[in-house]
């Protein structure tokens, strides 16, 4: 009986192609009695020929009007020389979110003609923070500013044991914890400046938050751009950043010329919806959240595969989400005039490597490109350690790198440290 | 007959042990792409689902262009039937498939009828090919092309459609109509159709010559000495193809030709037929592309 079940399923089988059976007639081929308790089923639902039957075009189907088509559907049977009847398509009497099919974007209610360009958490601009910076309309410079670094250089404004604290945190989230995608080290970098709670009394004053959706628009000369997503995690306070920079010099960012990229278009590799909300601006969190102001940002590399960012894209990435959280925040408490500059800043890190960002907002008037710029303070690759290794490294019978942490250095948690110090100290 | 093949399987399957072979009826597919689910299996069977798509006819099919390079299945030389059409393909390193845009003037949505100009973003191997492939970023969109030999990251690429009254001095690597270069330039990826994408001098390091310019046409000799006569609105590339020197490449060992996906010819010994041997005989007529009207004497 199995043998002749298998006969026909073979036969059903090469002709609807995709579905295979392995093991099927090899078992019984071996002569062995083909016990059904030991039978592995392999079912795979691919097609193993890489070359297709060509397809072969249906017969068209002509419609002419006036002539009423005989079709079987009354007599509920198939019988050859008869149409197929065609039904208008069945739905639902109710609404069931299970099966609900979305209609085209032109039908949407919020379609509109001109497209809109979204930047999310996943896009990786070509040109990377050369384009970001004419998006946001800001003038980057190289290297924080150094009254913000020696803030960590006081005395008062460190940890007891900082360096032999912070190896110890590198060592926990390289050596003694899992190798799955975890950001250890960024917790326990954020958990040893938390301790200077005592002493700062205004560490108290904020929170960290995770996954809260992003949304800001603005206009750039005829385009539309909009930041929606969920970057990481965002270091709220009660209080917000003082502004870095003087009036002066925020008046002298008028001359300061942005970069162009002809021939590439300021708008590659940003994602075009027609289906937008206009003028939506939203910090991610509701009306009466006692932290509303932003105070750092801290970005980590994913772990998906589909969207690894290079160095370059993932300080854009930074700039955009700094720059997002900004003007909706600036959009929330001053509405349309900005009255004072807003402050964020950022920090983005893949565990060795830091990327801090100080970022001022100095206007909501981004149509042209000229006039008052914002500004960006951004220190690219600053390494907290050489080598972390488990095994040594030897080349030739000579141990080049150690096992263990090497090559630590301290300047780049004092910069942390004074990052997160700066509005409490 | 597919039906009552079906229906006779599953009778047969019904009057014996329900529990295991439950799980062996065969899921109807309806054609390429939908998949019906039949009956939940009560042993322990288990589906892997792999994609569809990797064929070749699915990547005939595809209609919106994107630079992903797409996973495709290896043929092993066998055609639809799974017998072996060409013979000395298989195996080889896995290759993915990088859509090539060979209409080089091919404009934005938008900005149609005018010159522009793109930025060579990378240049690199492409293992479906033997010349190298550049990826252009311009406007909004980013494409491969055909990469020619001195092509570099960072350089900037013009492609134009408008013929001049005088000949455009062209750099490496633009591409223009055939009407607007001047005799004697170095030229690959060329349209024989305009409009219709480029389909010949295509491989590493070949470069054909633009003879002459006649009327509205041109003739161009391909890298087989062969001339062909086209219309002199086919846009062309300057330059010669990448990786010049693909020719002069040493295999040094068969397994190399198996990573290519080579496999050997069989030992046996044959005699050569009159096909061998150096033929030495005059070129063929030049061919005419261009549909000329005939003149018909009524």
């Amino acid at each position: 009986m199995l043998p002749e079940a298998t006969r026909y399923l073979k036969a059903t089988v090469s002709l609807f192609s995709p579905n295979v059976f392995l093991n099927a007639s090899k078992l019984s081929a071996h002569g062995a009695p083909s016990s059904l308790q030991t039978r592995r089923n392999l079912r795979v639902s691919h097609c193993f020929a890489a070359r297709v039957p060509p397809q072969k075009k249906p017969r068209e189907k002509v419609e002419i009007p006036g002539l009423e088509m005989v079709t079987y559907g009354d007599r509920m049977h198939y019988v050859p020389g008869l149409a197929k009847p065609v039904y208008p398509p069945w739905e639902m009497s109710f609404k069931d979110p299970r099966y609900y099919r979305s209609p085209p974007a032109q039908e949407m209610a919020l379609y509109k003609d001109k497209p809109c360009y979204v930047f999310n958490q996943r896009t990786s601009i070509l040109e990377g923070v050369r384009q970001a910076a004419w998006l946001t309309k800001t003038h980057v410079r190289p290297g924080l500013l150094p009254h913000l670094v020696s803030l960590a250089a006081k005395p008062e404004n460190q940890l007891p044991d900082q360096d032999e604290r912070v190896q110890n945190a590198i060592k926990h989230s390289r050596f003694w914890d899992t190798t799955e995608p975890r950001n250890t080290l960024l917790l326990n970098l954020l958990h040893l400046c938390a301790t200077l709670q005592p002493t700062h009394p205004a560490v108290g004053r904020r929170i960290l938050a995770e996954n809260y959706s992003l949304a800001a628009t603005w206009k750039r000369g005829e385009d539309l751009f909009q930041i929606r997503g969920r970057n990481g995690l965002l270091h709220c306070s009660m209080d917000p950043l003082p502004r870095i920079c003087g009036e002066q010099e925020v008046l002298e960012t008028s001359d300061q010329v942005l970069e162009s990229f002809y021939p590439v278009s300021p708008t590659i590799d940003l994602q075009q919806v027609s289906v937008y909300k206009e003028e939506m601006n939203c910090t991610g969190f509701r009306g009466e959240y006692p932290y509303p102001h932003a105070h750092t940002l801290y970005f980590l590399e994913t772990s998906d595969p589909n969207c690894q960012l290079r160095p370059e894209q993932f300080r854009a990435k930074m700039i955009m989400f700094t720059f997002g959280n900004a003007l909706a925040r600036a959009h929330k408490l001053y509405g349309s005039l900005l009255e004072r500059p807003i402050t964020v800043q950022a920090v983005g890190t893949n565990g060795r490597i830091f990327q801090f960002l100080v970022f001022q907002l100095n206007t909501t008037d981004l149509s042209g490109d000229d006039g008052i710029k914002n500004q960006a303070w951004l220190d690219e690759d600053v390494e907290l350690y050489d080598f972390a290794k488990v095994r040594p490294f030897i080349k030739r019978k000579e141990v080049k790198v150690p096992a263990g942490l090497a090559g630590y250095k301290p300047e780049t948690f004092s910069k942390f440290l004074a990052l997160y110090l700066h509005g409490a100290a | 007959m597919a039906l009552s093949c079906l229906t006779r399987a599953l009778r047969s399957l019904t009057l014996s042990q329900p529990a295991l072979l439950s799980s062996q009826t065969p899921v109807v597919q309806l054609k390429l792409g939908t998949l019906v689910p039949s009956t939940v299996s009560q042993c322990r069977g288990f589906l892997t689902t792999a994609s569809l798509k990797h064929n070749r006819a699915y990547l005939k099919q595809l209609d919106k262009y994107t630079i992903r390079p797409i996973g495709i299945k290896k043929s092993g030389g066998r055609d639809h039937t799974g017998k072996i059409r060409t013979r000395g393909i298989g195996g080889g390193h896995k290759q993915k498939h990088r859509w090539v845009d060979f209409q080089r003037l091919r404009y934005e949505p938008n900005k149609e009828g005018q010159p522009f100009e793109e930025k060579v973003v990378e240049v690199r191997y492409d293992p479906c090919r033997s010349a190298d492939i550049a990826l252009l970023a311009g406007g909004n969109r980013k494409r491969w092309i055909v990469a020619t030999e001195k092509m570099q990251a960072g350089d900037i690429i013009k492609t134009s459609g408008v013929i001049g009254r005088m000949a455009v001095s062209a750099n490496e690597g633009d591409a223009y109509p055939l009407g607007a270069l001047p005799v004697g330039t170095l030229v690959n990826n060329l349209e024989i159709q305009p409009g219709r994408g480029s389909k010949y001098i295509r491989a590493a390091g070949t470069s054909g010559v633009l003879l002459r310019k006649v009327n509205g046409t041109a003739i161009v000799q391909l890298p087989s000495k062969q001339q062909v006569q086209v219309l002199e609105t086919c846009i062309v590339t300057v330059g010669r193809v990448s990786n010049i020197d693909h020719n002069k490449r040493i295999i040094g060992k068969a397994g190399r030709n198996r990573w290519l996906g080579i496999r050997p010819s069989s030992g046996l010994w044959k005699r050569k037929g009159g096909w061998a041997g150096r033929k030495i005989k005059p070129l063929p007529p030049m061919k005419n592309y261009v549909n000329l009207p005939s003149i018909s004497a009524n």
